[in-house]
């Protein structure tokens, strides 16, 4: 005889307890294994799309900068033929197509221009690449239009323009372009061309893949052979380049970092000035050669850099900015004027070929003597002193454009004192001042511009086409460059060229050549490329400054933080912007998810696994009492107390590994179970069909190692509660210290006076809060006090209901248990619960417990579809929001605006265009990111980034716009208007947002990579709670322009307007603005969408608490059935003197019921109390009918449960019983 | 013999505390024997016969006084030591012979020696010893469900007995016997204690039982009283 036979005979004896209570360490093992398993599954499964959703794209190349199509090729050729470079233009679209007089639309749609080269990369043999017309549709996109294949849609587009649209001499008018095309084939959701997108997100995108020529050549980015007027050739161009590999079969499916930097270093190697816009044109009449930009002006980083390449090459160099004024007159002869005239800024060099000038009268201006608002200093030249009949110091006045912020151009008038008149020759007579715009400089007069604006051709005087004819752009106004800066800088840049000249004699074409290749080595990041891979191989990644200010050195945090450099390594972005992203690398890392999933599912089975804990707990409790006195036996033949705990202990344990290998199998059932509802009855969650169970080992073994350790600490705590009972007792069969009458009097009385207390202190909390001395402020978490206060009143109701219940069990009710039949069962039943009040309290509070949190759940859905639009909400008092494709540049909130925008309110009925123009529209400006709303389950590094214009920034403060949390200033939105250390960009951003999708909180950074932008930090300042901006970050426009200067107009815009009208006003706008793609939807049905997932977490969250709510109710069947066996000697001797079965049967479920109800009661009024200020509100959608389904579900469970209790106790046989008694 | 004692029981008493104030149950209990004495304690119910056996069993605590066996104070000795104290010197024998359903007659003999440092081999010979002195040789294997009650009594004595303890106690030892049994169970008590050189203390309510034991004693009034010797 030893131990282990010993503890083996008892397995076997008591088998029928042993498997309940592996039953119960299976259900704990299933529920957390199969979390984990859950949690693994929607790794792999996002790992998985992400492979599915790139297919054969390793890197990709994709901005707004366009570049050479070439480009493609010269990099193919450093390639073998596994690997392809496929060229493509990327643009957001809409899309239309009409049948019948209906017309479907979709204002979202990824527009891709391909060839077959990237086709192959989507891995789709099936279907040919478009050609022509052709446009090949995912099931999404054709979904959202009704098309089938052979159908006409029509495609509108923006057009790409150089200079930008929002610029003096950007192009206004003609914007969109629109393209009919025939669906030529439609690819299915499980395709790569189906789901391809490069931003991580389990959403299918609309995507519309046409010609590459096709679209070339309709938005005029096709290949243009240099002609008589045009005598530059202009190459192909594209905005995005994927490089990859065909075949599943090639080698290395995956890129890693080092071949991304090797594709970077060879891009790098091939960037020429056409791809980055630029040119150099030599001006071998005065002997420089001048960097001019497409976009006219020269970007802040291409000015750096071109000023940098020139003092390294020892030239001499000489910016300039020019602008156009519109009028120069004589103030005291409005007679003596002239027209459209070039101003230049310079420095006014001295030395040759850029100085000096010859001055026939003054000098120089002073830019010193400039004062804001005062006239400015300025030199003109001969011709328009004489035109304006002007001498030095005389002053004249001008006329000439800003920029407005919503595409307006005002005039403003401005007076300039002459400081000098200049000779109309030497280096003053150079029409290279001004860079070569097309239709402007190389039209042959005025009337041959193309207008950038309404031009006033009528004043132009003859003298004026002289000018044009002879001199052309050559300025008539000089002033200081830091003036003129001043004056005329946009936040594209404040050069419009830098001119450079050898001090030497050194050839023009040899300058040329050697400027182009420094200024492309520092543009492209060559440079620095060399020095990165040193910080690579060392093993650092930090912001770092190459050859003193010239370049730097920027790696991109946050993005491969997480990863290893040796897998990563260095991503550097150039000035130039151009630069291969591992996107296939970044997917799989973004697949990590945003949310854990095996934390969030322990999470939701919390009650499940508690309940599962407490039925382990009971169950080894039952069969320890039914064994209780061989207990007492073995301590009383000389083992010590902690001897016989472990060989109970071991009992336990080998229950648990057994039941932990089912568990483990269970899990897998389990976790496929949970899969499937996230699949179908819980697809608001993560929104995509493609997920996948996927076991991994090492989850069910930790499922099993956590499981086994929560079943032994039951396990042991069950064994502990033996301890206090002395051996004489275990021998005679008691299983818990016993309490004498005192005792237990005292124990009622404290647990009276702590519910008198909670009582209390609800009671005050609910007068206090009614009568409005608890403040409506926040408290914390955008949780404001009386939320928080209503929920202490809630907790402290069930705390009071529940010490009630351990009071009333403990009253010594002197009073005898009266009357006859059934009713004085009942009493009876009741008066047995205070028996062994700790199990019924314990049960009692197991119940109570779970349904508060239940029923707190359900009370706190929500449903924002039927809230009305509130100032201080989640919808900031707006009705509608909406999202263009093609930026807006006007003001809709004018009728000057709107007009210029398209729209066309006549014949449109008077109410509708009352309601347009009673709208108030609230334009930001987009930077487009990643989704990190809650819609999006990928780990995003850089949501999509909202600028908020002045204006609108002033009425969002002004009207105290949206509900803010744990921002604890008086007027968060100034927040965004500070000032930080280090240049960091203030932003705000939804509470679900940072906490849940980007893991950030208020004073946290991000970093935005730079990407033919500067790049910067942004730090968030103050959150946003439930509001319509989730899934994106706010900051202020002077900011966002100095992140994305190239980002023009207006994408999103918050509506308000008469929420009766909403739908009426969103169909004319999107009509109105179709060619925008303008897409509205109600604030209130976006923040329903964001809800859903939120909603839906919470019916998960019910529906497996509801299941560890009904495996409570187990627990308590098991307690009463503990109850039962105890009391077996009374109950046959009430069967003995003449009590019937029936009589035993209302004994037991009197007490059953009364500890459910109790249990129920405590729980349901605790959690509505808790809610009260939630279920008031107009959104509340609590789902009674479910809720009460539920609870009288777990209570005809409950009952039906101690039916067994019940049968045990009538089973009984009353002789043996009586005698063992 | 006070003086050469192995058993030394002196001025114990035990109160209990009751809603109604505190019960005396022993008021000062003197008691003394060697080894290979037989003692019986009768008294009506409720006069605490079996309270002072499981003191001096060590399965209880005095209020006051103490306990001595062959020179060891039980009650100075940590939970551990009191352990060892009764696996070591102590056997009982109860009414509910509380025999483990799970195990066989010898496993159910050999129960105490799992607490014990001695051989297996050596324990297992003398259970096997034990179990053929009271008759129980041929149903080693059995279950206590397969035994009588007289049967299963004998195996709580051959239980009692195994690591060969100064002290036997027994609690009723034929309280569910019928006269019969409980005759012959009382026999094997006297001889088996007389031939191991264990102090028997037996506490009963049979006086036929008791006749039969050298000592009686009479708990009356918290008191122990000689009454015949």
């Amino acid at each position: 005889m030893n131990s282990f036979r010993l503890i083996i005979g008892s397995l076997r004896h008591y088998w029928r307890t042993n498997i309940a209570v592996v039953l119960g360490i299976v259900a704990a093992t299933a529920v957390i294994g199969g979390a984990l398993v859950v949690g693994d599954s929607v790794r792999d499964s996002l790992r998985q799309m992400s492979l599915d959703r790139l297919g054969g794209v390793d890197a990709a190349l994709s901005g707004p900068r366009f570049f050479r199509e070439r480009l493609a090729e010269e990099l193919a050729d450093q390639y073998s033929d596994l690997e392809v470079s496929a060229p493509a233009i990327v643009l957001p679209g809409s899309m239309t197509r009409s049948a019948d007089g209906v017309m479907q639309r979709s204002g979202h749609v990824e527009v891709y221009g391909i060839d077959e080269r990237f086709w192959s990369l989507m891995r789709a043999p099936d279907l040919a690449a478009p050609s022509d017309d052709d446009v090949i549709l995912n099931r999404k996109l054709a979904d959202a239009l009704q098309a089938a294949v052979g159908d006409r849609v029509s495609l509108v587009l923006e057009i790409p323009k150089a200079i930008p649209r929002d610029s003096l001499l950007g192009d206004r008018t003609e914007t969109v372009t629109e393209l009919t095309l025939t669906v030529s084939g439609i690819v299915e959701d499980d395709t790569t061309p189906g789901r391809f997108g490069l931003n991580p997100a389990q959403q299918l995108p609309a995507n519309a893949f046409v010609s590459l020529d096709s679209l070339q050549e309709q938005i005029g980015l096709a290949h243009r052979p240099a002609s008589r007027r045009n005598p530059t050739e202009k190459a192909a161009r594209i905005n995005a380049l994927f490089f990859g590999r065909p075949e599943r079969s090639a080698p290395l499916d995956i890129t890693d970092a080092g071949h991304t930097g090797f594709l970077n270093r060879e891009l790098a190697n091939h960037i020429t000035l056409e791809d980055l816009a630029l040119r150099l044109v030599t001006n071998e009449k005065h002997g420089y050669v001048s960097l001019e930009s497409e976009q006219m002006i020269l970007d802040s980083e291409t000015a750096r850099a071109a000023m940098t390449a020139a003092t390294e090459l020892r030239l001499i160099q000489s910016p300039v900015i020019v602008y156009l004024l519109n009028e120069l007159w004589n103030p005291n002869d409005s007679d003596k004027f002239s027209m459209y005239s070039v101003a230049a800024g310079v420095d006014f060099p001295t030395s040759p070929p850029f100085g000096p000038f010859e001055y026939v009268a003054g000098g120089p201006p002073d830019p010193a003597a400039y004062s804001l608002g005062g006239p400015i200093p300025a030199v003109i030249n001969e011709w328009l002193a004489a035109d304006l009949g002007t001498g030095v110091g005389d002053v004249f006045a001008s006329r000439y454009h800003q920029v407005g912020d919503r595409g307006e151009l005002p005039e403003l008038e401005r007076q300039f004192i002459i400081t000098g008149i200049v000779k109309l020759s030497g280096s003053a007579d150079d029409r290279g001042f001004t860079p070569f715009v097309e239709g402007i400089t190389d039209a042959d007069s005025f009337a041959d511009w193309r207008q950038p604006f309404p031009m006033k051709l009528d004043r132009v005087t003859t003298r004026d086409e002289d000018y044009w004819d002879e001199y052309r752009t050559t300025p008539k106004v000089f002033l200081a460059r830091e003036t003129a800066e001043a004056l005329w800088r946009s936040r594209y840049g404040s050069l419009t060229s830098v001119r450079i000249a050898p001090t030497d004699g050194t050839p023009l074409s040899d300058v040329a050549k050697k400027y182009e290749e420094r200024l492309l080595m520092l543009m492209s990041g060559r440079a620095v490329l060399d020095s990165g891979s040193r910080a690579n191989r060392s093993g650092r990644a930090s912001r770092r400054i190459i050859d003193g200010e010239t370049v730097q050195v920027v790696t991109v945090p946050g993005l491969y933080d997480k990863m290893s450099l040796a897998t990563t390594g260095l991503v550097i972005a150039p000035p130039s912007g151009l630069l291969f992203q591992p996107v296939k690398v970044q997917g799989l890392s973004a697949a990590q998810g945003t949310t854990d999933f095996t934390g969030l599912f322990i999470g939701f089975s919390f009650f499940l696994i508690a309940a599962a804990m407490l039925l382990i707990g009971l169950l080894f409790r039952l069969g320890i009492e039914r064994r209780v006195s061989e207990l007492g036996l073995l301590r009383a033949v000389g083992l010590a107390p902690r001897q016989v705990r472990r060989l109970f202990l071991c009992e336990g344990a080998i229950l648990t590994v057994v039941g932990g290998v089912l568990g483990g199998l269970a899990a897998v059932g389990y976790a496929a179970l949970m899969i499937y509802g996230l699949k179908t009855w819980w697809y608001g969650a993560i929104g995509t069909k493609f997920l996948f169970l996927s076991v991994r080992p090492a989850s069910l073994v930790m499922g099993f190692l956590i499981a086994s350790a929560v079943a032994l600490l039951a396990v042991w705590w069950s064994v502990r509660q033996t301890r206090g009972v002395s051996t004489r007792e275990l021998l005679a069969g008691t299983s818990e210290p016993r309490l004498d009458a005192i005792g237990k009097q005292q124990r009622g009385r404290r647990s009276g006076v702590a519910s008198l207390i909670a009582w209390g202190l609800a009671s005050a909390l609910l007068i206090g809060t009614m009568s409005g001395i608890v403040p409506q402020t926040e408290a914390f978490g955008g949780f404001n006090w009386r939320v928080v206060t209503f929920f202490v009143v809630g907790v402290a109701a069930l705390v009071g209901s529940l010490t009630a219940l351990a009071w009333w069990l403990d009253v010594d009710r002197a009073a005898a248990v009266r009357g006859q039949g059934s009713g004085a069962m009942v009493r009876l039943g009741l008066r047995n619960a205070g028996r062994n009040r700790g199990r019924s309290v314990l049960t009692a509070s197991l119940i109570a417990a779970a349904t508060f949190v239940i029923v707190a759940v359900a009370a706190g859905r929500r449903n924002p579809a039927v809230e009305q639009p509130v100032k201080n909400s989640g919808n900031g008092g707006f009705t509608l929001v909406a999202e263009t494709s093609v930026p807006v540049l006007y003001d809709l909130n004018t009728e000057e605006g709107r007009a210029k925008a398209g729209m066309d309110l006549v014949g449109i009925d008077s109410g509708k265009r009352d309601v347009v123009e009673q709208m108030r529209v609230m334009p930001f400006r987009v930077k487009p990111g990643e989704n990190a709303s809650c819609l999006n389950i990928y780990q995003t590094q850089l949501p999509t980034i909202l600028g908020v214009p002045p204006d609108v920034l002033q009425t969002m403060r002004d009207d105290d716009r949206f509900k803010f949390a744990d921002t604890r200033v008086e007027q968060p939105w100034d927040l965004l208007d500070s000032q930080l250390p280090d240049g960091r960009i203030p932003v705000l951003g939804d509470m679900n947002t940072l906490l849940y999708s980007l893991h950030k909180g208020i004073g946290d950074l991000i970093h935005v990579a730079p990407s033919a932008t500067p790049g910067g930090t942004l730090q968030i300042e103050g959150m946003l709670d439930g509001s319509v901006f989730q899934g994106v970050l706010l900051m202020s426009e002077s900011n966002f322009f100095r992140l994305f200067p190239d980002q023009a107009g207006f994408r999103y815009f918050l509506i308000e307007a008469d929420p009766a009208q909403a739908d009426a006003l969103s169909s004319l706008l999107e009509t109105q603005l179709a060619d925008y793609g303008f897409d509205a939807e109600r604030v209130a049905d976006r923040l329903a969408s964001f809800l859903a997932v939120q909603n839906t977490y919470l019916s998960t969250f019910q529906t497996l608490g509801g299941l560890g709510l009904l495996l409570g109710t187990l627990g308590l069947s098991t307690v009463m059935l503990r109850n039962v066996l105890e009391r077996r000697g009374e109950i046959a001797l009430l069967r003995a003197v003449g009590f019937r079965a029936g009589h035993v049967r209302w004994l037991v479920l009197a007490e059953n019921a009364l500890l459910m109800l109790w249990g129920l009661g405590a729980g349901t009024l605790a959690a509505l109390l808790a809610m009260t200020p939630h279920l008031s509100s107009t959104g509340a959608d609590v789902p009674w009918a479910g809720l009460r389904v539920l609870l009288a579900g777990v209570f005809a469970v409950g009952m039906l449960a101690a039916l067994g209790a019940v049968r045990e106790a009538v089973r009984t046989p009353i002789l043996s019983t009586l005698r063992a008694e | 013999m006070s003086d050469a004692a192995d058993l030394r029981v002196s001025g114990l008493t035990k109160q209990f505390a009751g809603a109604a104030g505190t019960i005396d149950v022993l008021t000062g209990v003197d008691l003394a024997m060697r080894r290979g004495d037989a003692a019986v304690i009768t008294g009506p119910s409720g006069s605490g016969k079996s309270t002072l056996l499981y003191i001096i069993g060590v399965l209880d605590e005095p209020t006051a006084g103490e306990v001595n066996v062959a020179g060891t104070i039980p009650f100075r000795l940590g939970p551990i030591d009191q352990a060892k104290f009764r696996n070591e010197s102590v056997g009982f024998v109860f009414q509910d012979h509380h025999l483990l359903p799970q195990c066989t007659v010898l496993e159910n003999v050999l129960i105490p020696t799992l607490a014990g440092t001695k051989r297996t081999s050596d324990v297992e010979s003398r259970a096997r010893k034990l179990l053929e002195r009271v008759g129980l040789q041929n149903r080693l294997t059995h279950r206590p469900a397969q035994l009588s009650g007289g049967e299963r009594q004998r195996v709580g004595l051959c239980r009692a007995l195994i690591n060969e303890p100064l002290l036997l106690l027994a609690d009723e030892p034929t309280g569910n016997l019928d006269q019969k049994t409980a005759e012959s169970v009382g026999t094997l008590l006297l001889e088996i204690a007389a031939e191991q050189q264990a102090m028997l203390i037996c506490v009963t309510h049979s006086l036929d039982l008791a006749a039969r034991f050298p000592r009686r004693y009479e708990l009356t009034a918290g008191k122990l009283i000689l009454v015949d010797s």
